[in-house]
């Protein structure tokens, strides 16, 4: 072992502000790396989240759809860009799970020990989720193409109105990794993240418009901040939003998505972090 | 590097309703090895979570690796190595992505990450294995695997929590083979809990005992053993013929114990006795079945050390350690 000699008096220590920037940045890559490589080594759970997105089309679209009569529009192109903006809340459930996971199995305390940045073990978890993620998005794309969805407002803000939506994704993932710090198992964590996901995700505009809903539910879907993302999304594909929005956030869909995502992960990164680097 | 890899002093700790450490003072020498030892709650792993990092301390201080624990953590983080009973490998990575996803951690450039986990999977005999998931590994292939990632920036100072408890004895006797060479070739200090007496034996250089949230003894081993009872010289008989025994008693003189076929005599010199003993049984030879020096085993001494509470007005019951640093 003449290398660990040599190694022993090479502790890197940043100097200065850029340093340690840049050395945070290097542990960012090395854990979303690792949270990749992992999810690589599980392509049962990565065709499952492939999957799902095909069920929800062939579900919707087909059997609830061929009942549904859209006035003014086509049901299933209406359909797959809710469905794109309902994708972002699931994320935020298998964050939730996976830090619960974390937590309860004492990786978290593991990875407190070493020298990383405090920030890079939950960063590496968001983002390698919208990395996993993307196969699916490929899919869903792929499958929207061939129930007839087209970017009917152009190539370019179809591509922005995606990144919108993986903004507003990486937001949420960043709900569910403070919703995993605090739960007490990962069962807890799965629950308390997939209820108000279902009830956000359904009480909406996503399957259908909200003109049609009674006048109390209305309210509360279309105050829906995924309403509003929803709405953002079709704003952005060029499809018609089914109806007239009655509430600012819907009839600012972009602005209200845009602002929601950057509000919460201003507030989120912080607390999520601080949780995650204190001592007891 | 400073003489002193660990100093611990004054550490309290309190939690909802447990006072888990009530003044502990650790001291680990730069390139030994010291074996925290206890019962299950009596204090270990808040120690050992206090010196990684993981706990702020009510009341106390500790430096490792030469940087204060509350004040440098980030500091101390850099120069350890912690490894447990905890998953700490990831069983969805191989062997090989573990170490190099560790080593990238510590900052090591990719390089010198990958040329450390080829070295280390060669050493730990995990190398025909490494591009496995660290999943479809057994346990004691697990723990080395673990030992392998905490070393991979050969930090000066180690802390293995328990790192057989539930091997194999093969397995743990692997374990305790590298533990040695890590020590005796990169001069690595060790902070060690265990529940076997044993590993203590075999690898620590220090033992403190902490039972109750206070340090109960500390010294040597050797010291430990001998201050809860000397050593005797056992001689055992062919035979159990009260003659025989009265003779051999005559033989060893006034102060040995005679109990059937076996009779005992202090042994204060240690080897020194027992030839003593030997050399006056010759008369006897034929007659004589077996003879050996008993020392009070570490074991003895953990179940004397830990067998009271200190007392309710926090004395602490420190027994009196003749020769103790």
């Amino acid at each position: 072992m003449t290398m660990s000699l040599t190694l022993t008096g090479t502790v890197r220590e940043p100097s200065g502000v850029l340093q340690r920037l840049a050395q945070a940045l290097g542990d960012v890559r090395t854990t979303t790396l690792r949270y990749v490589l992992r999810a690589r080594s599980q392509p049962d759970v990565i065709i499952g989240s492939v999957l799902m997105p095909v069920i929800f089309v062939v579900l919707f679209g087909y059997v609830f759809g061929s009942a549904i009569h859209l006035p003014g529009g086509h049901y299933r192109t209406y359909l797959m860009s809710g469905l794109f903006a309902q994708t972002t809340l699931f994320s935020s459930s298998s964050v939730a799970v996976a830090v619960a996971t974390d937590m309860s199995e004492g990786v978290i305390d593991r990875f407190r020990t070493l020298p990383i940045a405090r920030s890079a073990v939950l960063l590496g978890r968001t983002i390698s989720t919208i990395i996993v993620g993307l196969p699916s998005l490929a899919v869903m794309i792929t499958c929207a193409l061939i129930v007839g969805w087209r970017p009917e407002a152009g190539v370019p803000s179809a591509v922005a109105g995606f990144a919108l939506l993986s903004l507003f994704g990486f937001a949420m993932s960043w709900v569910g990794a403070l919703v995993g710090m605090h739960a007490r198992s990962p069962q807890a964590a799965d629950a308390l993240s997939m209820l108000p996901a279902f009830v956000l995700g359904f009480v909406s505009n996503v399957f259908v418009p909200t003109a049609g809903l009674p006048a109390w539910l209305r309210v509360v879907a279309e105050w829906n901040p995924l309403s509003a993302v929803v709405g953002a999304a079709r704003q952005m594909f060029g499809i018609p939003q089914g109806g007239s929005a009655q509430v600012w956030t819907l009839e600012h869909p972009v602005v209200t998505t845009l602002a929601m995502g950057l509000v919460l992960l201003v507030v989120l990164i912080p607390v999520t972090v601080r949780r995650y680097t204190r001592r007891d | 590097m400073p003489e002193e890899a660990i100093h611990a002093e004054g550490l309290v700790k309190s939690f909802k309703r447990t006072r888990a450490l009530r003044g502990i003072d650790l001291t680990v020498r730069t390139g030994t090895v010291l074996a925290l030892l206890g019962r299950n709650g009596a204090g270990k792993s808040t120690a050992v979570r206090i010196l990684t990092t993981l706990t702020r301390p009510d009341a106390g201080s500790a430096i490792v690796a030469g940087f204060d624990v509350i004040r440098s953590a980030e500091r101390v983080r850099a120069r350890i190595g912690v490894t447990g009973q905890g998953p700490t490998v990831d069983e969805l990575l191989t062997a090989r992505q573990n170490l190099v996803v560790i080593g990238r951690m510590f900052h090591l450039s990719p390089q010198q990450a990958r040329l450390r986990a080829g070295q280390l999977l060669e050493e730990f005999g995990l190398a025909d294995a490494a591009g496995r998931l660290a999943r479809t590994y057994s346990g004691g292939m697990r723990r080395r695997l673990d030992l392998a990632a905490s070393m991979i920036a050969a930090p000066p100072v180690m802390f293995l929590d328990e790192p057989t408890t539930g091997l194999d004895p093969v397995s743990r006797a692997q374990i305790w083979q590298a533990i040695r060479e890590m020590v005796t070739q990169s001069g690595t200090s060790v902070l060690l809990t265990s529940q076997y007496l044993e590993e203590a034996e075999q690898l620590a250089d220090d033992v403190t005992v902490i039972n109750d949230g206070l340090v109960a003894a500390s010294g040597t081993p050797r010291q430990l053993r001998e201050s809860v009872g000397q050593a005797n010289v056992r001689v055992v008989l062919r035979d159990a013929d009260s003659s025989a025994a009265s003779r051999l008693g005559a033989l060893l003189g006034p102060t040995a114990r005679i109990d059937g076929r076996v009779v005992t005599l202090a042994a204060p010199d240690g080897l020194g006795s027992l030839a003593d003993v030997v050399a006056r049984l010759h008369p006897m030879a034929a007659e004589v079945d077996d003879v050996a020096l008993q020392r009070p085993s570490l074991e003895e001494a953990f179940t004397i050390l830990t067998a009271a509470g200190p007392s309710e007005d926090g004395a602490q019951p420190e027994l009196a350690i003749a020769g103790a640093r």
